[in-house]
């Protein structure tokens, strides 16, 4: 697709340019942080493909990363890390119920849906926590542990859960479901797919991605902090977007995705490198989530197809 | 008010290079209704619409009591005193009836909204209108009949002249077309020059002074109602000797049990006391223009609406279809109306659109798309249907021609082995080659064995492709026509009344 060899020279071009005005970038120590930093926002990502693909997204996941962390260290307080590890698995699928629920039951938009777990779950995060930062001492080798090649386990589980929701989509009777409620739900529901029931699954999967992340984020610094993953979600749609699914949904490609996520994570990367102030990395973020939208939005008016 | 007289003359219009009004002219006065006439596409719509000001037309005068003007823009055409009622409601749904009533010229003291005078003048037009209507209930809560009495109401608050109506009775139950008959004339009495576009032979007779025929972009009759045969008209509107049309072959073969069986439905106020049967290796055609009330029933058929009286029977078993897969898991197939909105996945390969509805079946344990299965499954019905598209597995099915899109919906369900099928509207939009071979597939479907319900409001298909004609108006059926029986003339004469 020619959107996501675009998309591959950009990224290319990036990391030469970062290259050059920094002797550090091409580093394989380096090159591996970039990869461990994306890694939660790849995690996410990947399920965030398949729901825009469908038209919705899921604004809660930043929240959602936070309060898990949240839930793991109380977990693990007053019953152990295993329990603690299934009942943050289990935190995870319940904003997923709700966020499905929501949207597909109640018929709520998946904005306003989002937005409001999004506020909720901050809230009972630092409820939970007290406002405090939480210690986790000891549960240390999901976010640190180095199996094999050095790599650490969270830059596995990125690639494995991306290949995974590739494959989904790509081979799968529901990912290929997705695909048609995107494109027209109406045509979609008329030829027998259960539409609602798509959706929902979709939601759940996110909120799995969003426990799973939030188990790394905990894991890599020992600490729960109900302040933590602020604006991941800004993050994730940005990569995905950049990745070339639409807003108008019906297209979009786990592999677009994964360009988008290694772009974001280079460029901030690269920024830090070069020691541009962390705020500056925000603003960089945010255009180029305005720029992708908005060639998202040129090529639906050229198609003739505007959301 | 001074008689007014209107006068287009030599109107031309194209849309993208397509010429749809070759040269028209129109003469209309104060005081009188004229009809005007035309099956879709003849071009009644774009007309007054260039006379409303929202076209230009590209050649042509509009003269009004003398002054010419070579075009019209909303504004000016407001200013001289036309109005116009469109076929879909233009109208603020969550505003009030007083504000609608007043749309754009609220009474205003200082720049704030002078609430009282808006009411005033809205009770004082409904009072004169005879109308028994809330002004201050906003219009989304009115039913439909409301909604269009709100809108004359509208016009005639704002001193129309010229009145136009575009299909006003098409959603309408009787009793309101007799109310809306009432104040026409009565606008007509006081002077306003009203023209009335219609489809509808019975309309015409009952309402008009003059008839104004429109066929192909071109004028085809004029003439006084009183003084030209509703055979006349009809022959005015399609164009030719009415035999032209070919009927297809009359079957040979019996026909099977009943595949769908109607027993006494209603569905709400729009379709009321229809029974009728489909058999196996028929095709019959419910006819009816928008609003007889043939699309719900369809609708129904398929588990998209609930009959609120009366059973439904599939293969011999009464049903109650909970919905969409129920419906399908009963074998029903069903072709939307409107393809591009409810059929098909525009940006979706051409293979996926006509495999999607048997994807369980077509992959591997249900889960597993085959893209080699899916292929075939494309190709089986490639040939039969004669479906032109390259790539199939990649090219997205907005590049295919409207024929060529049907064809793969219809595909659709013939890979689930669909019976009975009830398409509606199949070949609308679709261009004449392709529909000749829709039709054929469907009679060769028939002859196959399947049950098939052709839902349409094209005089010509039924002609072409049905054993049997089922007509409908306002909820009703009014006519069954079988073999020999089904011609143009007393399809249009039926649906008409």
């Amino acid at each position: 697709m020619p959107e996501t060899f675009a998309l591959a020279l950009v990224l290319v071009a990036l990391m030469v340019f970062f290259s050059i005005k920094s002797e550090f970038f091409l580093t394989s120590d380096n090159l591996l942080n970039v990869l461990v930093s994306a890694s939660v926002i790849g995690i996410i990502a990947a399920p965030a493909t398949l729901l825009l693909v469908a038209g919705q997204f899921d604004l809660s996941v930043g929240s959602g990363a936070a309060f898990i962390g949240v839930v793991m260290a109380w977990g693990t307080d007053h019953y152990g890390v295993s329990q603690a590890v299934l009942l943050s698995i289990l935190a995870g699928v319940v904003i997923g119920v709700v966020n499905g629920f929501c949207v597909t039951v109640l018929k709520i938009n998946a904005l306003i849906t989002t937005l409001a777990t999004l506020a909720i779950l901050r809230g009972l995060g630092q409820v939970i926590a007290e406002g405090q930062t939480l210690l986790l001492p000891g549960f240390n080798t999901l976010g640190n542990g180095r199996p094999i090649f050095d790599v650490p386990w969270p830059v596995f589980i990125f690639l494995f859960t991306m290949l995974l929701t590739a494959l989904v989509m790509r081979f799968t009777v529901y990912g290929r479901s997705m695909y048609a409620i995107g494109s027209n739900s109406i045509a979609a529901r008329l030829a027998g797919i259960r539409n609602a029931r798509a959706v929902f699954i979709g939601f759940l999967l996110s909120g799995l991605a969003v426990a799973v992340g939030g188990l790394i984020l905990v894991s890599q610094l020992a600490a729960a902090s109900p302040e933590a993953a602020n604006g991941l979600e800004l993050s994730v749609v940005t990569a995905v977007i950049l990745g070339g699914a639409s807003l108008a949904g019906g297209r979009g490609t786990v592999l677009g995705t994964l360009l988008g996520v290694l772009l974001l994570g280079v460029l901030n990367n690269g920024l830090t490198l070069l020691s541009v102030d962390a705020f500056w990395q925000d603003v960089a973020r945010g255009s180029l989530l305005l720029a992708a939208v908005g060639f998202d939005q040129l090529r639906l008016r050229l198609v003739g197809e505007t959301s | 008010m001074p008689g007014v007289t209107l006068a287009l003359r030599g109107i031309r219009k194209s849309f993208g290079g397509v010429e749809v009004l070759h040269g028209v002219d129109l003469d209309a006065s104060g005081g009188s209704v004229l009809a005007l006439l035309g099956e879709n596409g003849a071009g009644k719509s774009t007309l007054v619409k260039i006379l409303a000001g929202d076209y230009q037309a590209d050649d042509g005068t509009i003269e009004m009591d003398g002054d010419v003007h070579t075009s019209l823009t909303p504004v000016t055409a407001r200013r001289l005193g036309i109005r116009m009622i469109h076929q879909e409601f233009q109208d603020a749904g969550p505003l009030t009836v007083a504000e609608n009533i007043s749309l754009g010229r609220w009474p205003s003291t200082g720049g704030l909204v002078n609430w009282k005078k808006l009411r005033q003048r809205a009770q004082s037009v409904l009072d004169q209108m005879g109308v028994d209507i809330d002004p201050m209930a906003p219009v989304a809560s009115l039913r439909v009949g409301e909604r269009q009495v709100v809108e004359i109401a509208r016009a005639l608050a704002d001193s129309a002249r010229v009145l136009v109506l575009d299909e006003p009775t098409a959603a309408l139950s009787q009793q309101e077309v007799d109310l809306l008959f009432a104040w026409v004339r009565r606008l007509r009495d006081n002077g306003v020059c009203i023209i009335y576009i219609t489809h509808r032979l019975d309309e015409v007779a009952e309402l008009a002074d003059r008839v104004q025929v429109l066929r192909n972009g071109e004028v085809a009759l004029v003439e006084d109602t009183a003084a030209v045969s509703r055979r006349e008209l009809v022959q005015a509107m399609v164009g030719r000797d009415i035999g032209e049309v070919q009927r297809p072959p009359a079957r040979t073969e019996p026909l099977g049990e009943p595949v769908i069986e109607l027993a006494g439905v209603s569905i709400g106020e729009q379709v009321t006391d229809v029974s009728f049967d489909v058999r196996r290796g028929e095709v019959v055609c419910l006819y009816g223009k928008l609003g007889s009330g043939t699309n719900q029933v369809a609708e129904m058929c398929f588990g998209l609406r609930p009959a609120t009286a009366g059973t439904l029977s599939l293969s011999g078993r009464q049903v109650q279809l909970r919905g969409i897969r129920d419906a399908i898991a009963h074998g029903v197939g069903y072709l939307p109306p409107d393809r591009k909105r409810e059929g098909i996945l525009m940006n979706r390969p051409v293979a996926e659109n006509l495999a999607i509805a048997s994807w369980p079946r077509l992959a591997w344990l249900r889960t597993v798309i085959d893209r080699s299965r899916e292929a075939g499954a494309y190709g089986r019905w490639k040939d039969r249907l004669n479906i032109k598209a390259g790539r199939p597995s990649v090219q997205p099915i907005g590049n295919l021609s409207g024929g060529n899109q049907q064809k793969v919906l219809l595909g659709r369900w013939l890979e689930r082995s669909s019976d009975p099928l009830v398409l509606v509207e199949p070949t609308r939009g679709v261009d004449v080659g392709a529909r000749q071979e829709i039709y054929a597939a469907v009679r060769t479907l028939a002859a196959d064995g399947c049950a098939v319900l052709v839902v349409t409001s094209d005089y010509e298909e039924a002609v072409q492709v049905a054993d049997r004609v089922l007509v409908m108006a306002r909820g009703r059926l009014v006519a069954d026509l079988a073999d020999t029986d089904i011609s143009t003339v007393k399809l249009l004469a039926a649906a008409g009344g």
